[in-house]
């Protein structure tokens, strides 16, 4: 955890525990295969989303989507957490991280 | 500031096979020393900056020994913009009546790399494993969202594009010499929607040096120095957008584009309107058009029919780029903005050839922006 109020010169910092939902502020779909240190395979790459999504607790987080599609994303959209398999280490072991979706309906 | 600028240097942006950043800025500052009428000996105080070269300083030797203060920072894009103000800064402080900043870099093809760990720019390695912290992602976010919320089309990022490649066209010296259409700019791969192919500009290689002087002594070396009214360099405040940033606030504040623009026209005594010729950070097309307004130019949205009409080509009223800028230059990190101030120096000395704006333009801005969210901008006039 960051010890140090970005905002102010305060450090007496404490865990928050954010909302799993939120809206969709802003987006882009990532077409060409990101370079060191992406961990993914450049040869099976396949475009995905990225968007910042505005949570009622006052902060904007950056995560992956989803949805590659951007006729299916729009700026306001309702949007909500998931867990995804983004890639698979030498092991042959799934290694997860936090993605957003779009809330059907 | 009491500061003019005697000479300035261009080492050509592009690729250069065989040609290392180093020489390069060698090249440049005797360029910039001959332009000045100076020699190396008249130089009391210097600093270089770059990415890629660890200590550009070492060039040094190829110069001369003189024993000088030789300072290198980096600040990532606004590098340049930072360079001239401590070079300036050495000469109101009294520490040299003559100085010279000169920015190189040459770097590898492609988009650049958050280099080997984002431990060293303050992130978690996660966040680069997972295929986010991309600045091209970020460039294509803002500009999403600023082209939604303020009616500016995808026709206007394909003129603005469409506008540096002909502007660089008719710069013997810029990197991309050919005109692209709109029509191939609009069709061009899409790499972060919105923002296409030739929406963007490529990292490159190359290098530049300026001399200064105190203003009080600038009659002694030249009839036709450029006066450095402001140079103003800003950190982003809390709540502002700003590239590879895992989390931002709701909460909104202006950017340090905004700000470093604001008090540069404070301390030189001008506004946006005085300015004749303009020359902002185009990472892309879509931060041209934000530029203009988060510096004063014009309102948010205005940009549209500002573009459309022709406005910011080189015979418009508010000329913007009118070296091509970083699309049809490239961007060598560490001597962009040196590069902006080199291109404000010719046109107001009336030396731009092809590209010179007309009717004698007599005040200049620049603007730099880069990561972790920083800006450069000066003001240079020709008396």
């Amino acid at each position: 955890m960051q010890r140090g109020c970005p905002a102010c010169p305060s450090q007496a910092c404490e865990e928050v525990e954010l909302g799993r939902s939120g809206t969709l502020w802003t987006w882009t779909v990532q077409h060409f295969p990101p370079p060191h240190p992406w961990t993914g395979n450049a040869r099976e790459f396949v475009p995905f989303g990225v968007g910042y999504i505005e949570l009622a607790d006052g902060v904007r987080v950056e995560s992956r989507l989803t949805e590659n599609d951007p006729a299916r994303l729009r700026i306001g959209m309702e949007m909500e957490l998931v867990i995804e398999t983004f890639f698979k280490n030498n092991e042959g072991e799934e290694v997860v991280t936090f993605a957003f979706r779009p809330v059907e309906g | 500031m009491n500061v003019s600028i005697l000479g300035s240097g261009l080492y050509p942006f592009g690729r250069h096979e065989g040609v290392g950043p180093i020489e390069m800025g060698v090249a440049a500052a005797n360029d910039a020393l001959s332009d000045a009428g100076l020699g190396w000996s008249d130089i009391q105080f210097a600093c270089a900056g770059s990415l890629e070269v660890l200590q550009p300083d070492t060039m040094i030797k190829h110069m001369g020994l003189t024993g000088i203060p030789f300072t290198t920072l980096y600040n990532g894009c606004a590098t340049g913009g930072n360079l001239l103000l401590t070079a300036a800064n050495a000469i109101t402080a009294g520490q040299a009546d003559v100085a010279i900043a000169v920015g190189m870099d040459k770097h590898p093809r492609g988009a650049f790399s958050v280099g080997d760990t984002l431990e060293s720019i303050g992130l978690g390695q996660w966040y680069g494993e997972t295929g986010l912290a991309l600045n091209p992602q970020y460039f294509a976010m803002k500009t999403m969202r600023y082209m939604h919320d303020h009616g500016i089309s995808e026709d206007c990022l394909n003129r603005v594009s469409a506008k540096a490649f002909r502007n660089g066209s008719l710069n013997e010296r810029a990197w991309r010499r050919k005109q692209i259409s709109e029509e191939e700019i609009a069709g061009s791969p899409m790499v972060c929607d919105p923002l296409r192919k030739y929406h963007f500009c490529s990292p490159s290689e190359g290098a530049v040096a300026v001399v200064l002087c105190r203003a009080d002594i600038a009659a002694r070396y030249t009839t036709s120095p450029v006066q450095l009214r402001a140079d103003v360099f800003r950190t982003r405040r809390y709540g502002s957008f700003e590239t590879l940033t895992p989390s931002t606030p709701v909460r909104w504040v202006p950017g340090p584009s905004v700000e470093a623009s604001r008090e540069a026209f404070e301390a030189a005594g001008v506004g946006p309107e005085d300015i004749d010729v303009i020359q902002l950070q185009d990472t892309e097309a879509g931060h041209e058009i934000m530029h203009m307004a988060e510096c004063g130019f014009c309102a948010d949205g205005e940009q549209e029919a500002l573009v459309r009409d022709g406005e910011t080509a080189i015979e418009g009223r508010l000329p913007v780029n009118t070296d091509g800028g970083l699309l049809a230059n490239g961007e060598p990190i560490g001597a962009s903005g040196l590069r902006q101030v080199h291109e404000v120096c010719l046109q107001l000395r009336g030396r731009a050839g092809a590209h010179q704006v007309p009717g004698s333009p007599r005040t200049g801005f620049t603007h730099v922006y880069g990561f972790p969210g920083v800006s450069c901008v000066t003001i240079l006039t020709s008396s």
